[in-house]
């Protein structure tokens, strides 16, 4: 399969992705996307809009109301949002009926809530919030804290119990984490590889659908400039398919190494230093794992995105087959931040096995835990297994579609091209 | 000898067949035309050719062995669509296209410098495809297909988008092959460039060879009987003359066919009688364009353009 036809497709696909000004454009500006994103994200995120929100809160006893009033002046997350709080003490009685008279100011949104702690609170912490938006997360969980406080001091208050047992009690647990593996002693571990996870998950991500797509576009290019009929009259067309994909593989991986050179600079050597909490516990060999793994997908992923722009004759009509495509790779990519919570989940556990899945988790899997050889082993054969068999498809599809222009096929014309004697 | 035979080739699409159990053979050597209407499987059967599709049934044999890799490394395909990569560079084209024919270094190099030169596109040489006239494009096509010295030359309705002054440089490289011995295989639906070059002919009608062998043995086989004739008068009388059997119109010429060869006599004879201006008489003569209506039905000549404007 391997011959000079083949090296002299793959020489020229090199050298017109390679030398392109968008290669040097996205190699650029692609981990630049990428940081953008997350850091919108992260902003987007953060932005909660509760800022002068207006709040009655209206407790039984008037010994409550003083002492939500200090400790709401007191909190630092109400303070900063600049809530404007009126308090008031009613019966439960009352309170029905005050509630009931301040409908349509709750409604017009002149008033954001009224929060209601009952005498039954002291029992069961149990306190009730009207509102036209119930549901808005950011303002209940500012009062949530603050009633807490209060109520457990007036519990506390007539019981013997020191300020500083109170305080002990009010405290939560802070968990520190440790990674143990089998190589390495027990360490501290830090989000670092977590980043880098998602990382990887990004990069393999937008590369194999920004080459990918690439490449269906020079294949369909290539229809419909019939240049096909050249190339095929002096190559077989297994062999075009061949140069081509190698090609994109080869640059796909040229551009993964420069984006992936600071990462080995960070875990090789120690010119650079992290923060501890943002420590990589990685070895150079993940990061060589990743590489080939990203070869081993381009491969096959650009087999399947240059099988659809075989089928079609413009972008428009491709784009109808490359939906199945784009599935195959982001449900995987969204089952990576699944792993955020847990690694071993699960979906991710099985999918990390599953063919096409597996070369997008499996990397960043590896990267948040540790994961037994063997599976790593299993799922690199499943990855080669996967290649060959989309090998086999896109070969058969695309020494087809490539000669065919005129109507746009129906999927059972497709797999009727499956059994044609080519 | 043959270079090329074509045995029981069979070609199917879905329902549609499109080349029928078609043989011929080409000579060495020679210029050989595939000729037939649009659609009678003239593509498909080069294609089958050059490898790009496989057969159904039959087979093509390169000098009694199977072809394969080996005939595509020899041979240049200009297919009757054709494109090149627009953003690629003169020269940078010219040479892949040899490296995938197997051919690359100093002597392709000089060769494809030769051929720009000869087509005054030397100084294009860097330039893009895409800044490129369509003329010159195909001239870029044209060295595309000779630059490897291929032994076989085929192109796929060669004619077909060119102009007048790209029609000649090609029909000058048909013949500068044939002159060294290469063996050129065409394709077309024009008649009479087929008339012209070709030595050798198959034609082929819904997927299935009709007639073949060499040009002069069919003409004459067919010639007999027929006259080809320009004039100025009027011959209508002649319908109703039971000599004729059959008048063919060609626009410039009459095809006329008569029953017995010995008519023909009587035919000059009516037609000094009727005081019909002759300005030619060429009797047994018989374009390419008659043979194949006689043989393809009536309906053939419809889709067969037996003129070509600048020929």
């Amino acid at each position: 399969m391997f011959n000079y036809r083949v090296v002299a497709i793959v020489k020229r696909e090199l050298k017109e992705k390679l030398l392109s000004k968008s290669f040097i454009i996205s190699t650029l500006l692609i981990p630049l996307f990428i940081f953008g994103i997350i850091i919108v994200q992260g902003v987007v995120m953060q932005f909660k809009g509760d800022k002068y929100t207006i709040l009655e809160i209206i407790s039984e006893s008037p010994a409550l109301s003083i002492e939500l009033e200090s400790a709401f002046l007191k909190d630092k997350a109400i303070k900063e949002s600049k809530y404007s709080i009126t308090y008031k003490s009613m019966s439960r009685a009352q309170a029905d009926k005050y509630v009931e008279g301040k409908n349509s100011e709750l409604i017009d949104g002149k008033i954001e809530g009224i929060v209601f702690v009952p005498e039954t609170a002291f029992k069961d912490k149990g306190i009730e919030y009207y509102s036209k938006t119930p549901q808005a997360f950011a303002v209940t969980s500012k009062i949530s804290g603050p009633v807490n406080a209060c109520l457990m001091d007036l519990f506390f208050k007539d019981k013997p119990i020191a300020d500083e047992e109170l305080k002990y009690a009010r405290s939560n647990v802070s968990v520190k984490t440790y990674k143990v593996s089998v190589e390495k002693k027990v360490e501290e571990a830090g989000i670092g590889n977590l980043i880098l996870a998602y990382l990887f998950s990004f990069l393999l991500y937008f590369s194999l659908i920004m080459l990918g797509s690439q490449t269906m576009q020079s294949v369909i290019d290539e229809k419909n400039s019939r240049i096909v009929e050249i190339l095929l009259s002096s190559v077989h067309s297994r062999e075009l398919l061949t140069g081509k994909i190698l090609g994109v593989a080869i640059t796909g991986v040229f551009q993964m190494a420069i984006w992936l050179l600071p990462a080995f600079m960070l875990i090789s050597t120690t010119w650079f230093a992290l923060p501890p909490q943002l420590s990589l516990d990685v070895s150079p060999w993940l990061l060589l794992y990743f590489l080939f793994n990203y070869f081993v997908g381009m491969i096959t992923f650009i087999g399947l995105f240059a099988m659809v722009g075989a089928i079609f004759d413009n972008a428009q009509d491709a784009q109808s087959g490359m939906w199945p495509i784009m599935l195959a790779i982001m449900i995987p990519f969204f089952i990576t931040f699944s792993m955020a919570n847990n690694p071993n989940n699960p979906l991710a556990n099985a999918a990390s096995l599953l063919p096409l899945a597996s070369i997008i988790i499996m990397p960043a899997k590896m990267t948040i835990t540790g994961v037994a050889a063997w599976k790593v082993i299993l799922s690199v054969l499943i990855n080669l297994a996967t290649v060959a068999a989309v090998f086999a498809l896109a070969g058969k599809i695309y020494r087809v579609g490539i000669l065919r222009t005129g109507t746009k096929p129906k999927w059972s014309d497709v797999v009727k091209w499956l059994q044609y004697k080519y | 000898m043959n270079a090329l035979e074509v045995v029981n080739l069979t070609k199917t699409f879905g329902a549609i067949v499109a080349v029928d159990n078609a043989s011929f053979e080409v000579p060495e050597g020679c210029i050989f035309g595939l000729i037939g209407r649009n659609g009678a499987g003239k593509t498909t059967t080069i294609r089958i050719m050059m490898g790009i599709y496989l057969p159904d049934g039959g087979e093509i044999k390169l000098r009694g062995s199977g072809i394969g890799q080996e005939f595509k490394n020899r041979s240049g395909y200009l297919p009757e669509e054709r494109g090149l990569y627009k953003r690629m560079k003169v020269m940078d084209t010219l040479l892949y296209f040899a490296e995938i024919k197997g051919k690359t270094g100093k002597e392709i190099e000089r060769r494809a410098e030769y051929y720009l030169k000869r087509f005054d596109l030397f100084d294009r040489r860097l330039s893009k495809i895409e800044d490129l006239s369509k003329g010159n494009q195909q001239k870029i096509q044209f060295i595309i297909t000779v630059l490897h010295d291929p032994e076989f030359v085929v192109l796929d309705e060669p004619f077909s988008g060119m102009d007048p002054i790209n029609t000649d440089i090609l029909k000058e490289m048909i013949l500068e092959m044939k002159s060294r011995g290469k063996v050129i295989i065409f394709s077309t639906h024009l008649m009479d460039f087929a008339e012209k070059l070709c030595d050798q002919i198959a034609m082929i009608d819904h997927g299935k060879i009709i007639l073949q062998g060499s040009l002069k043995d069919i003409k004459s086989k067919y010639a007999h009987q027929n006259v080809s004739l320009e004039y100025s008068g009027d011959i209508s009388f002649l319908e109703s003359t039971p000599i004729i059997d059959k008048i063919s119109d060609f626009g410039n010429s009459k095809g006329i066919r008569v029953k017995k060869p010995e008519d023909i006599q009587s035919l000059l004879k009516l037609l000094v009688d009727h005081n019909v201006a002759i300005t030619k008489f060429n009797a047994n003569e018989i374009s390419l364009h008659e043979i194949f209506v006689e043989l393809a039905g009536g309906d053939a000549g419809a889709s067969i353009e037996g003129k070509a404007s600048h020929v």
